[in-house]
C-alpha cells in the first residue's frame, strides 16, 4: 500500500475533504442566519409595523434613537442587569457552599449530586408554573410556612419589588446547581498534594480555602459568570409564565421586551433595532469568552 | 507533629469534633437538597391531588389518596396527548437533523480547522445569542413561505437554536480523539471518508449520543419559537401547558400532571448522564 504522495497533495485533498464535510451544515446555518440577519438589519432602519396597514418607509436611525430615549427599554435593561448583579453573586456563594459540602465523597454522593441538578434541566415553562404555585398568596406553601413564623401573607407577584424577588428566587433555584456542578469539577481538578502540603504547614481549614482553593477556582468562577450573563440575556420562558413582565412592567427583561415589541405591538422596525443592540452586546461577550475561557482550555489540550 | 504526644482524651475530643462536623455537613446537605427539590416535589404531589385539594388551606403536603384523574383530564380535555405527540415528533426530527449536519461540521471544524477562528467565533456567537432576536425576521420569512403552524417550521427553526450547541460540543469530542488513529488508517489505504466512518465515528459515539440527548431535551423544552411560529394545529407540550391558564379558574391539578410528564425526560437525562452534564451545560468548556 506504499504510495508516493507529495505532502502538498495530501494537504490539498485533506482541505477539500474537510470543506465537503462542512458544506451541508454551513448551508443550513447560512440560510437560517445570514438571510434573516440581513433582513433584520434592514428592518431596523425602517419604520415598519404589522399592526396597521401603513407601508414601511426608510427611517434611518429613528428606531435606535427612539429606543435609547424610551424609558421602557432602559427599564428592561435595568431588570436584566438586576438579575445579573444580584442573582450571579448569590448563586455563586450558594453554589460554592453546596460544592464544598459535596466535594468529599460519601456513599450515595453521586445520586445526591444528580438530584441537586434536576432544576437545571427542567422544562423552563414548568419552572415558571412551579414558582407560580409555590408563591400563590392564598394557597401557596411558601406563605403558609411564613405564616407559621407569624409573617403576614405576601402577594408575591402583585407588587413590583416582591415580583422581582420572585424572579430572583426562581432563577437562583434553577441555576445554583449549575454553579455547584462547575465548581465541583474545578475542585476535583485540584491536586490532592496541595491540600496535604497546606495541612503539613499547619494551615487552618479557612486559610486553605481562601489561600489555596479559591485562587485555583478563579477560572471556574470566570466561566460561571460569563455563562450566566449569557443565560440571563436569554431568559424568557419562566419569566413569561411567572409574571409575563408584570405587574405593569416591573419584571420586564430584555428578552420579554423584545417579544412584546415584536409580537404584541407588532412593531417590526423597533423589534429589529432592539435585536441588533442585543446582538452587538452578545458578540462582545463571545469575544471575551474566547479570550478568557477557550484559549485557556485549548492551551491545556496541547 | 514531633514531640507532641496525644492523650486518650485528646483523641476522643478530636473524634467528637469530627463527628459533630460531619453531622452538621450532612444536615446542611439534606436541608439544601430538600429546598432545591421542593418545587419539583410540589408539582409531582400536585399531579395526584384530588379535586379541591389544591385550593385547600392549609396546603396539603401529602394527599390522603392518590388520584390519577388529573392525568386523564390533562391528556384528553386539555389536549395533552396531542401536545405529547407533537413534542415527540418535533424533538426527534430536530435531533436527527441537528445530529447529522452537526457531526459533519463538528468533525470538519475540530479536526481540520475548517473556517478557522472566524467560523468558531460565528458558531459561538450564535450559541450565545438570545433566540428571541431571531424570532421576528424568521416569522416574516416563514409567513411569506406559508409555513406557520406546521411541524416543518419547528424542525427548521430549532436547527438554529440547537445546531450551534451540537457543533460546538461535538467539536470538542472530536478534538479528544487522538489523530494517530486516523493517520494509521490512512496509511493502511483507507480513504478519508472510510477512515471517518470506520475509525473516528465509533470512537465519537458516546459524545454524539450525549449531545443528541441534550438537543432532544432542548427541543422538548422549547417554548418561545413554538409560541410564535405555531397556532392551533401544531401545539407542543409547553404551549399546551401555557394555554391551560386561559380559563377563569386555573386547573392546577391538570397543569401539575402534564408538567410532571413534561419534565420526566429531563430528569432521566440528569440522573443517568450526570457525568456528561457539566460538559454539556458549559458548552464543552469543562471536560468534567
Amino acid at each position: 500500500m506504499a504510495r508516493m504522495i507529495r505532502p502538498a497533495t495530501i494537504q490539498e485533498s485533506e482541505k477539500r475533504f474537510a470543506r465537503l464535510l462542512a458544506l451541508p451544515g454551513m448551508i443550513v446555518l447560512i440560510l437560517l442566519v445570514a438571510g434573516p440577519l440581513a433582513y433584520m438589519l434592514f428592518n431596523s432602519f425602517l419604520s415598519k409595523t404589522l399592526a396597521a396597514p401603513i407601508p414601511p418607509h426608510f427611517a434611518w436611525f429613528r428606531n435606535y434613537a427612539d429606543l435609547f430615549s424610551d424609558g421602557r427599554f432602559w427599564n428592561a435593561f435595568f431588570h436584566s442587569m438586576i438579575i445579573m448583579a444580584v442573582g450571579i453573586p448569590v448563586q455563586s456563594v450558594l453554589g460554592l457552599i453546596i460544592a464544598l459540602l459535596l466535594n468529599k465523597k460519601f456513599p450515595g454522593s453521586k445520586i445526591v449530586i444528580a438530584l441537586f441538578l434536576i432544576p437545571v434541566m427542567i422544562t423552563p415553562v414548568v419552572a415558571g408554573f412551579e414558582w407560580k404555585i409555590i408563591l400563590d398568596n392564598r394557597f401557596g406553601p411558601l406563605n403558609y410556612l411564613l405564616g407559621l413564623l407569624n409573617i403576614q401573607p405576601i402577594a408575591w407577584l402583585a407588587k413590583p419589588v416582591s415580583a422581582m424577588i420572585s424572579i430572583l428566587f426562581m432563577d437562583t433555584w434553577q441555576w445554583t446547581p449549575f454553579v455547584t456542578i462547575v465548581l465541583l469539577a474545578g475542585l476535583a481538578a485540584i491536586p490532592k498534594q496541595i491540600y496535604e502540603a497546606s495541612s503539613v504547614d499547619g494551615s487552618s481549614a479557612s486559610e486553605t480555602l481562601w489561600r489555596m482553593t479559591m485562587p485555583l477556582l478563579r477560572p471556574m468562577f470566570m466561566l460561571v459568570v460569563l455563562l450566566r450573563i449569557i443565560f440571563i440575556f436569554k431568559i424568557f420562558d419562566p419569566v413569561q409564565i411567572l409574571t409575563a413582565g408584570g405587574p405593569g412592567m416591573a419584571t420586564e427583561t430584555l428578552s420579554v421586551l423584545t417579544y412584546t415589541i415584536g409580537f404584541k405591538n407588532f412593531n417590526v422596525g423597533m423589534s429589529a433595532a432592539i435585536a441588533v443592540i442585543q446582538l452587538v452586546i452578545i458578540t462582545i461577550i463571545a469575544k471575551i469568552f474566547i479570550a478568557k475561557v477557550m484559549n485557556r482550555t485549548e492551551g491545556r489540550a496541547k | 507533629m514531633s514531640g507532641t504526644v496525644l492523650t486518650q482524651a485528646d483523641i476522643a475530643r478530636r473524634k467528637r469534633i469530627r463527628f459533630l462536623f460531619s453531622t452538621l455537613r450532612f444536615a446542611l446537605i439534606f436541608i439544601s437538597l430538600a429546598i432545591f427539590l421542593f418545587p419539583v416535589y410540589w408539582i409531582a404531589i400536585g399531579a395526584f391531588k384530588g379535586e379541591g385539594e389544591f385550593y385547600h388551606y392549609p396546603p396539603i403536603f401529602w394527599p390522603n389518596h392518590f388520584s390519577f384523574e388529573n392525568f386523564g383530564r390533562a391528556l384528553t380535555v386539555f389536549g395533552g396527548t396531542q401536545g405529547l405527540v407533537n413534542s415527540l415528533i418535533v424533538a426527534v426530527t430536530n435531533t436527527a437533523l441537528v445530529t447529522v449536519f452537526g457531526v459533519l461540521l463538528a468533525y470538519s471544524m475540530g479536526r481540520f480547522k475548517v473556517g478557522g477562528d472566524n467560523l468558531s467565533f460565528f458558531v459561538l456567537s450564535l450559541l450565545f445569542a438570545p433566540p428571541v432576536i431571531a424570532a421576528m425576521p424568521l416569522f416574516l420569512v416563514f409567513k411569506t413561505l406559508r409555513m406557520l403552524d406546521t411541524h416543518q417550521v419547528l424542525f427548521l427553526s430549532y436547527v438554529l437554536i440547537n445546531m450551534p450547541f451540537a457543533v460546538w460540543v461535538m467539536k470538542g469530542f472530536f478534538e479528544d480523539i487522538p489523530k494517530g488513529i486516523e493517520n494509521a488508517a490512512l496509511l493502511d489505504g483507507y480513504s478519508r471518508f472510510q477512515t471517518f466512518l470506520k475509525y473516528v465515528l465509533p470512537l465519537a459515539v458516546p459524545g454524539i449520543v450525549v449531545t443528541a440527548l441534550f438537543v432532544f431535551i432542548f427541543s422538548w423544552n422549547e417554548f418561545l419559537f413554538a409560541l410564535i411560529f405555531t397556532r392551533s394545529k401544531v401545539q407542543t407540550l409547553p404551549i399546551v401547558l401555557a394555554g391551560m391558564t386561559g380559563g377563569h379558574q386555573i386547573p392546577w391539578g391538570e397543569i401539575s400532571a402534564l408538567s410532571l410528564i413534561a419534565i420526566t425526560p429531563g430528569i432521566i437525562l440528569t440522573l443517568f448522564f450526570q457525568k456528561y452534564l457539566v460538559r454539556g451545560l458549559t458548552f464543552g468548556a469543562v471536560k468534567g
